[in-house]
């Protein structure tokens, strides 16, 4: 299953990344309890950045509503699928959706019953690679001697992946857009006025705010743009 | 070891589950009866998420302006460089461990030499 390696690889990074620069006694311990509540592999990464600079609790909750928003526009479409689930079952399949999981649930196209039983394999599998390869690699990264400058790109390198199959998709170009531009502009407003550490600690909060606002702002065209798309 | 407090490092690990589990639950809560979810919500939903992870790339790139100051290292030529070659890669192979793998450890030769 390439699921298998994908979450299994992306997974190990993470954990190696944990144990390297989180600075914890028993990185294996946190990364297999992180790894099993959070089931995402953007979050995995942040955890990291979180525990290395004891990030406020309010600027978490607040990028972890925006990451999961993501999901959530994913469960839309799985909300007939779930529907018939028991609610334990159901549950479960909720906190497992992810990428790769999603995309092979909504690909599915077998009888609705055959179909839950489908997704709920698919999720506990994905789900067990998951903690696997980031637990594995919290005890990996634990007995590392090597030097790992650098190893914190693995972050920056998955979210430009991420924003690399977004942007194949036209209508994701403008808001991402949007995104980076508030991004750079409330980070130099901030790094002139408070100095670069603070800015990169506090901007995402005003960054959200400022992209909120401006994607509202463009509704009528993003949405035109989208009209266009689907009919091309 | 530097690190955080184990009290942090607890409520950290269990509000990110729970509002995490919470947030993806939400569409299954607000429309599991009725149906379809109004407009401007599944906009937000649509338009937000790009827009969020490039702003998390931005992040990325303002932890290399803080720890690796550009005007002492060829102005983050090796961030740069390793950010297009993953961007390339992923383009054309559309393999995330690969693009991943392949950009991380382009970055961990380029710190070492710039």
């Amino acid at each position: 299953m390439p699921v298998m390696a994908g979450y299994g690889t992306m997974g190990f990074a993470a954990g190696v990344l944990l144990a390297v620069q989180g600075g914890l006694s028993l990185p294996a311990l946190w990364a297999a309890l992180s790894s099993a509540l959070f089931i995402s592999g953007p979050l995995q990464y942040l955890f990291v950045d979180w525990v290395r600079t004891s990030l406020a609790l309010g600027s978490v909750l607040f990028i972890v509503v925006c990451m999961n928003l993501r999901y959530a526009l994913y469960g839309l479409s799985l909300i007939e699928t779930f529907r018939e689930a028991r609610l334990g079952t159901r549950l479960y399949l909720i906190a497992g959706i992810t990428d790769e999981t999603y995309a092979l649930e909504v690909a599915c196209r077998l009888p609705p019953a055959a179909k839950r039983r489908y997704c709920l394999y698919l999720t506990v599998l994905d789900h067990f690679y998951w903690v696997a390869g980031v637990t594995l690699g919290a005890l990996a990264g634990g007995s590392l001697t090597v030097p790992a400058d650098g190893i914190d790109f693995a972050m920056t390198a998955l979210f430009l992946v991420i924003l690399t199959d977004q942007c194949r998709d036209r209508r994701n170009r403008m808001p991402a857009l949007v995104g980076g531009i508030a991004a750079v502009g409330v980070f130099a407003v901030l790094a002139a006025s408070l100095g670069v550490a603070a800015a990169r600690m506090d901007m995402l909060i005003p960054t959200m705010a400022l992209m909120v606002t401006a994607l509202l702002a463009l509704r009528k065209r993003l949405e035109g743009g989208a009209d266009g798309g689907r009919s091309a | 070891m530097t690190g955080c407090s184990m009290r942090y490092l607890v409520v950290l690990i269990v509000a990110v589950g729970a509002l995490s589990w919470l947030i993806r639950a939400l569409p299954f809560l607000l429309f599991g009866r009725s149906g379809e979810p109004p407009k401007l919500v599944v906009y937000i939903g649509r338009v937000l998420s790009p827009a969020a992870i490039a702003m998390l790339v931005v992040y990325c790139y303002a932890g290399y302006v803080r720890d690796r100051p550009p005007a002492e290292h060829l102005g983050m030529l090796a961030e740069f460089a390793a950010g297009a070659v993953t961007v390339a890669l992923h383009w054309r192979w559309r393999s995330p461990p690969l693009s991943i793998a392949a950009g991380t450890i382009l970055y961990m030769i380029l710190v070492r030499l710039f």
